[in-house]
């Protein structure tokens, strides 16, 4: 197999002739030929101007002056007539070592890859991926199954009180044992919060998220739902951080730097905080509303109308240009085990890289904020909103804690539930509500980090009273038809 | 079939006075990947590597440079994943940062990975790294798709046609990866010779 040395491409006599000048002035060292070099002189690379001025000083003025006049020589700019040439040469390759033998009859890939991005097909195939993947592996089995023992075993029965028993044993003062330990401990809450909760509902969903995306369903949902999205304002390209969205939305904000333009980001950021709820909140929620299916249904179309409306209003209010959108839709593809695996487990290893120190300072404030008073003021202010949009005022505090910790708050909303103080309409309607918060105060942060602290502050001081207004709303409209739950 | 390559590097070492493993200066040999997005960049890198690290269909993913290490024929050989690229005149700063590698950290090859379905808008990219004098191979990777589109390849013609190494691959399931590395071991090998004579 002895290569023959590789021969360059020939461009037209004029081109050739410049190049060959060129060549012969080129004395300094660049690495690349010097025939690349003078190509991309030509092209006007701004860069390898720098290097020759640089480096062959001498006869930059002499280069340049070449390089005008083969400007001056053609109609449309030099890169063009590069750029076809090379093309030219490449369909020359393309048919001299490519045959097409037709392709082979469309089989079950491609039926399935047509249904999955047909409208009614696709809705249904999108379900029936919502239902499995999310709802049952990640929201009962990781949200549930899982977490209840990490969190409920492990944690509550294990490592806490162990944990407790020796920082009590070494730490003397109560509010330094409370920082570590207490209600809002770094290690009771913080570590405990993210190992026992994040860590099975992201684990499970980075699973079911890698073989869907190992497998070439993202292309084709974003497809799907890119028509929904323009309508918007947003491209396909907001879906990939939206469903990541359903796993964890302080995560699927980081994702958002895939979008292309800060108005995207800007959009979706919002979008993320206001109305897609986490894998936690829910799971939690399914818990508590499936007691009537009227409630989830009507919880979800609100969640959704939501949704649609803040996104046309945003892509109406927002300036900037709208993104282009164009995806290349790569064939179906079996997913690799190990492929998922290795790539769950780098995937779990960058998330908690990136948001443990954020679980660590958020329960940190929690501790000052307890310390210094300052949460029961807020709690006294909540009131007269929670009474505002029908609620009782023990609400109040499922709130405080729903922002801080989702899983409190609508766990506080499972516990008043439960306890029947809480049923009916007020169940949807706090339920509402405490879904069009923003889901975590690691969020809040991650939002500050990725957007700046003017935006992120922007978009809690809109969520906020929106997501009581949405609330008072759906209350008025709940009584007034007298629907009963 | 397993000979070959063997008396191949015996060769190789004999005319490259001893061949050790490092060069003069001690660094490692160093091949560099390059390609536009999407072409399964990622992939060959860590099937070359042994480290998988991500592959997805969305960009985003390599904007970081990976690099790794090779084990080829018991030879340690550094491999430099580099950003998608489309050509040698950059746009984007992903553009700008594959082509400082190429032309600053000068590995030894430079192995072009392209989608074969998709042959003539990768080649110019090929055209263009043999233009600039590097010593480029290319691997027509993703053929199980091409040949599910009905395109057929002629390998050895499209060697001939262009002068350099082509080696057909799938690289997600690992087909024709023994034939790489066997072929990059020996390009690069008679590289390196080339540039200590």
């Amino acid at each position: 197999m002895s290569e023959a040395e590789a021969v360059p491409l020939r461009y037209d006599e004029f081109l050739e002739a410049a190049l060959s000048r060129i060549g012969g002035l080129l004395k300094g060292h660049y690495g690349i030929s010097r025939r690349a070099v003078g190509l991309l002189l030509l092209q006007g690379d701004p860069q390898m101007e720098r290097e020759v001025k640089k480096r062959d000083a001498a006869s930059y003025s002499l280069l340049q002056e070449i390089v005008s006049q083969a400007r001056a020589h053609y109609n449309q700019p030099l890169s063009y007539v590069i750029a076809l040439r090379r093309q030219q040469e490449a369909r020359r390759l393309v048919s001299a070592v490519v045959t097409l033998r037709g392709k082979r009859r469309p089989g079950f890939a491609e039926w399935l890859s047509r249904a999955m991005m047909h409208p009614v097909s696709g809705s249904l195939i999108l379900l029936l991926v919502l239902y499995f993947g999310l709802y049952q592996f990640v929201g009962v089995f990781g949200a549930g199954v899982v977490v209840d023992f990490i969190e409920g075993t492990v944690f509550g029965e294990w490592v806490n009180p162990w944990v407790t028993e020796l920082v009590r044993g070494f730490i003397p003062f109560q509010v330094l044992q409370d920082l570590f330990v207490g209600d809002y401990g770094v290690i009771t809450l913080g570590l405990s919060y993210a190992f026992a909760i994040i860590l099975p509902i992201v684990a499970t969903f980075f699973l079911v998220f890698s073989i869907i995306e190992d497998s070439g369903y993202l292309p084709r949902l974003a497809m799907l739902i890119d028509r929904v999205f323009k309508a918007i304002g947003l491209s396909g390209r907001a879906v990939i951080p939206m469903v990541l969205g359903f796993g964890c939305d302080t995560m699927a904000t980081i994702v958002t730097r895939t979008q292309e333009t800060r108005r995207e980001r800007i959009i979706t950021t919002l979008l993320l905080a206001l109305a897609i709820p986490c894998s936690a909140q829910l799971g939690v929620i399914f818990a508590i509303l499936s007691g009537s299916g009227m409630a989830l249904l009507i919880w979800a179309v609100t969640v959704a109308l939501v949704l649609l409306l803040v996104g046309y209003l945003a892509s109406k209010v927002i300036p900037g240009e709208r993104a282009s959108f164009y995806m290349e839709v790569p064939p179906l593809r079996l997913p690799k085990l190990t492929n998922i695996l290795a790539k769950t487990y780098s995937r779990l290893q960058w998330y908690f890289v990136e948001v443990l120190p954020l679980f660590i300072l958020a329960s940190v404030l929690l501790w000052l904020g307890d310390l210094s008073g300052l949460f029961g003021l807020v709690i006294g202010g909540l009131e007269p909103l929670v009474k505002f949009i029908g609620l009782p005022p023990e609400t109040a505090v499922v709130f405080l804690y729903g922002f801080f910790r989702r899983d409190f708050g609508a766990a506080g909303l499972y516990d008043l539930h439960s306890a029947g103080a809480l049923m009916g309409v007020p169940l949807v309607v706090a339920a509402v509500t405490l879904t069009l918060f923003i889901p975590c105060i690691a969020q809040l942060l991650v939002m500050w980090k990725e957007r700046g602290a003017k935006t992120a502050l922007a978009i809690a001081a809109f969520i906020f009273p929106f997501a009581f207004l949405i609330g008072f709303v759906l209350n008025l409209i709940l009584t007034r038809l007298g629907v009963s739950l | 079939m397993r000979l070959w390559p063997r008396i191949g590097r015996g060769f190789g070492r004999g005319g490259c006075h001893g061949g050790g493993v490092r060069l003069g200066d001690g660094r490692l040999r160093k091949v560099g990947v390059v390609g536009s997005p999407n072409v399964g960049k990622s992939v060959v890198f860590n099937n070359l590597t042994g480290a998988y690290v991500t592959v997805s269909n969305y960009p985003g993913t390599t904007v970081d440079i990976s690099r790794g290490k090779a084990k080829i024929d018991g030879e340690e050989i550094e491999i430099v994943d580099t950003p998608g690229m489309y050509s040698l005149l950059p746009i984007s700063e992903e553009e700008r940062v594959a082509r400082l590698i190429l032309f600053q950290e000068k590995p030894e090859v430079v192995l072009h990975v392209v989608d074969a379905k998709n042959l003539e808008r990768m080649l110019p990219l090929t055209l263009q790294l043999i233009e600039a004098g590097l010593p480029v191979m290319l691997d027509l990777n993703m053929m199980d798709e091409a040949e599910a589109a009905g395109i057929e390849i002629d390998v050895k013609r499209l060697e001939r046609e262009l002068g350099i190494p082509v080696v057909a691959t799938v690289a997600t399931t690992g087909r024709g990866m023994e034939t790489l590395r066997r072929r990059l071991a020996e390009y690069v090998r008679s590289r390196s010779c080339a540039v200590a004579v």
